[in-house]
């Protein structure tokens, strides 16, 4: 089972290995052997068990690609340094296709993790605060928008 | 065109994925444990940016005595690599006085000048007794000698245009001349994987860069018509200049350019051609001419000819070849020229003797021997490794042939078994290659003999058994044998 793998024009190195075959489905391999994971931990039911899956997604989710801003090396000479890695992909052009996949992964674990829990209190609460915060921030408005200073340079 | 396996692309993301989140639990817990102590540095700046060194300190340095390795010989097809102990896991490398004598796949010794040559040396050590190790001055000052002049001279011949100029140091060549030949206002197309050399100095002339998909000819028109019609950004006037930037081999895949295909789509677009010939002069062509000769491009059609004198003259430096009137605006205005030291002479000497070899003026055959034998031994060492089931990237003709590893853990694993089978290679991973393509690079040398190269396969064979490398069936095993008589695997 081979693929290949097209050499991309993206020059920003941190960006350009999303645009490789296989990330897709390493992420989603990823959430859902990670909820297999805190299902045998934790002995807990699965809709709580998606509930945290859920928000640890979006723990880690937000913190990389919305709040860490720059590139983890240091050849490109800074010129990353005021972008976020949400800001960065695709060179920065709006609604690409991965942009769209990235924005609907946190709304499906959104609706599995309301579902499994029969969308009851407090689940509910944290999990829709969470997915607003998430897809707000993928909005096309708010390329280069920095809310009341938060995370802005300084 | 890289095939992957889908289970190993997939597996490489994780992996990367365990990585980067260990690199970031030890960076909170470092940033824990450093509230506690107290720190006698306030008030100071970081050297570093905390996150611009992050993948440099937790993934870079946990495999760090793969790379850097110090040599204490000639580079020559074998070489003794010093051996190095750690107390810190891998954070400080501690040279011992212990060497082992390795054969050498790293090096860019393509002709085999790299160590004592029976007519380059005698000269080189005679120019040294004259002219000393170091010019002490930049080329208009007071450095420029007799042998600089030849030289020049020399490599115009060799290259096939008017005129050349050389500079110390094949880095600088392209991140000094770039900025010279276009400013603000002009374009740069430049393919997906140039070296850094000419990204810095894309970046430094201040001109728009566009990049195109990797030798691919009908995406770099696909480029010139959108970037002509659109003009300069914000004010869409016409670009005052285009050049296209391309190499001959690039470094990283062996892939050989799609020379004429780009050369005739410039010709139509009216932007111009420069080519960095870094790893194909001296290593391709029947007279080692570099990739206009094999592809049979005129070379009056490449507009800047630039190369390096470290790959196969053995030497240092590089050159920028074209029209006189280019040459010369070049010598009047390239800070490399200008400012910097000029070549040491007796390198420039080397450089001068190693052509003169190549070209047969020296009397004998030797020069064709080693192109012949640099062709004969790629061919070889490609056709083996594919037959074993290894990914290897690159043209016929090409010495170098990078062996796809992909994982991360299989960087370090693959090059510390052959240190351990006394096989010196060079892996590669991110950020100098793209993320899920790790990749062993082996050059191949003319001064490598058959038995040597057998060596090598058995070596790399087993090391890429041990690591899982061999991601395509191995062709079956022939009923007849070998000519020589020994089997390979």
């Amino acid at each position: 089972m081979y693929v290949r793998a097209l050499p991309t024009t993206d020059v920003n190195r941190n960006t350009e290995w999303f645009t490789y075959p296989g990330v897709w489905t390493t992420y989603i391999l990823i959430l859902f052997f990670s909820w297999l994971l805190v299902l045998s931990v934790f002995h807990c039911s699965p809709g709580i068990a998606w509930t945290i899956v859920h928000l640890a997604h979006f723990t880690v989710t937000y913190h990389s690609f919305h709040w860490k801003k720059g590139t983890p090396f240091g050849d490109d000479q800074g010129v990353y340094n005021r972008l976020t890695w949400w800001e960065q992909i695709d060179n920065g052009k709006q609604l690409t296709r991965n942009r769209k996949f990235l924005t609907v992964v946190p709304v499906v674990l959104y609706l599995i993790a309301s579902h499994t829990t029969d969308y009851q209190h407090p689940m509910l609460f944290l999990n829709t605060l969470a997915v607003f915060v998430m897809v707000v921030a993928k909005f096309p408005h708010m390329h280069k928008v920095r809310i009341f200073g938060i995370n802005g340079d300084q | 065109m890289i095939t992957i396996p889908y289970l190993t692309a997939v597996s490489t993301y994780f992996s990367y994925g365990l990585l980067f989140a260990f690199g970031q639990l030890r960076d909170y817990s470092r940033l824990l444990f450093d509230w506690w102590r107290t720190n006698n540095l306030q008030g100071y700046a970081p050297i570093c940016l905390a996150h611009e060194d992050f993948y440099i300190r937790r993934l870079y340095h946990r495999i760090q005595d793969c790379f850097g390795r110090p040599i204490s010989s000639a580079p020559d097809a074998w070489v003794d690599v010093v051996e190095r102990v750690s107390n810190d896991n891998n954070k400080t490398l501690k040279r011992t006085t212990k060497t082992s004598r390795c054969l050498n796949l790293g090096s860019y010794n393509y002709l085999g000048f790299g160590s004592f040559d029976e007519y380059c040396t005698p000269r080189v050590i005679e120019s040294l007794k004259k002219f000393s190790a170091s010019t002490c001055s930049s080329r208009v000052d007071a450095g420029t000698t007799s042998v600089h002049a030849e030289l020049e001279e020399c490599v115009a011949k060799y290259v096939g245009q008017p005129a050349a100029i050389v500079c110390g140091m094949g880095y600088a060549t392209n991140s000094a001349i770039i900025p010279v030949l276009i400013g603000k206002g002009g374009l740069i197309i430049s393919d997906s994987l140039n070296h850094t050399s000419i990204v810095n100095g894309a970046r430094g002339s201040g001109a728009t860069i566009r990049v195109f998909q990797h030798n691919t000819p009908s995406h770099l028109e696909k480029v010139l018509k959108e970037q002509i019609a659109e003009g300069q950004p914000r004010t869409h006037r016409p670009w005052k200049k285009i050049i296209v930037v391309v190499e001959g081999i690039y470094s990283m895949e062996g892939e050989i350019c799609h020379l004429p295909e780009i050369v005739s789509i410039c010709k139509k677009y009216k932007a111009y051609v420069y080519l960095d010939e870094a790893h194909s002069i001296g290593a391709i062509g029947k007279t080692g001419r570099g990739v206009c000769e094999l592809l049979g491009v005129d070379t009056a059609d490449i507009d800047i000819m630039m190369g390096t004198f470290t790959k196969s003259f053995g030497s240092c430096g590089g050159y920028i070849a074209g029209s006189k009137d280019l040459i010369q605006y070049l010598k009047h205005h390239c800070p490399a020229h200008l400012y910097a030291t000029s070549i040491s002479t007796p390198s420039a000497q080397q450089i001068i003797s190693a052509i003169q070899v190549i070209l047969g003026e020296d009397g004998s055959n030797r020069g064709a021997q080693k192109l012949a034998r640099i062709r004969e031994n790629s061919n070889f060492f490609r056709a083996e490794l594919q037959k074993m089931g290894f990914e290897v990237l690159g043209d016929n003709d090409s010495p170098v042939m990078p062996i796809m590893l992909y994982n991360p853990a299989k960087i370090p694993a693959f090059s510390r078994e052959c240190l351990r089978e006394n096989l010196a290679v060079v892996v590669v991973g991110f950020p100098a290659t793209p993320l899920l393509l790790a990749r062993a690079r082996i050059c191949i040398s003319a001064s490598h003999s058959r038995e040597d190269l057998i060596k090598a396969l058995q070596v790399i064979s087993k090391a890429g058994d041990l690591t899982g490398i061999k991601y395509f069936p191995a062709a079956p095993k022939k009923q007849d044998e070998e000519k020589n008589g020994i089997k390979l695997d």
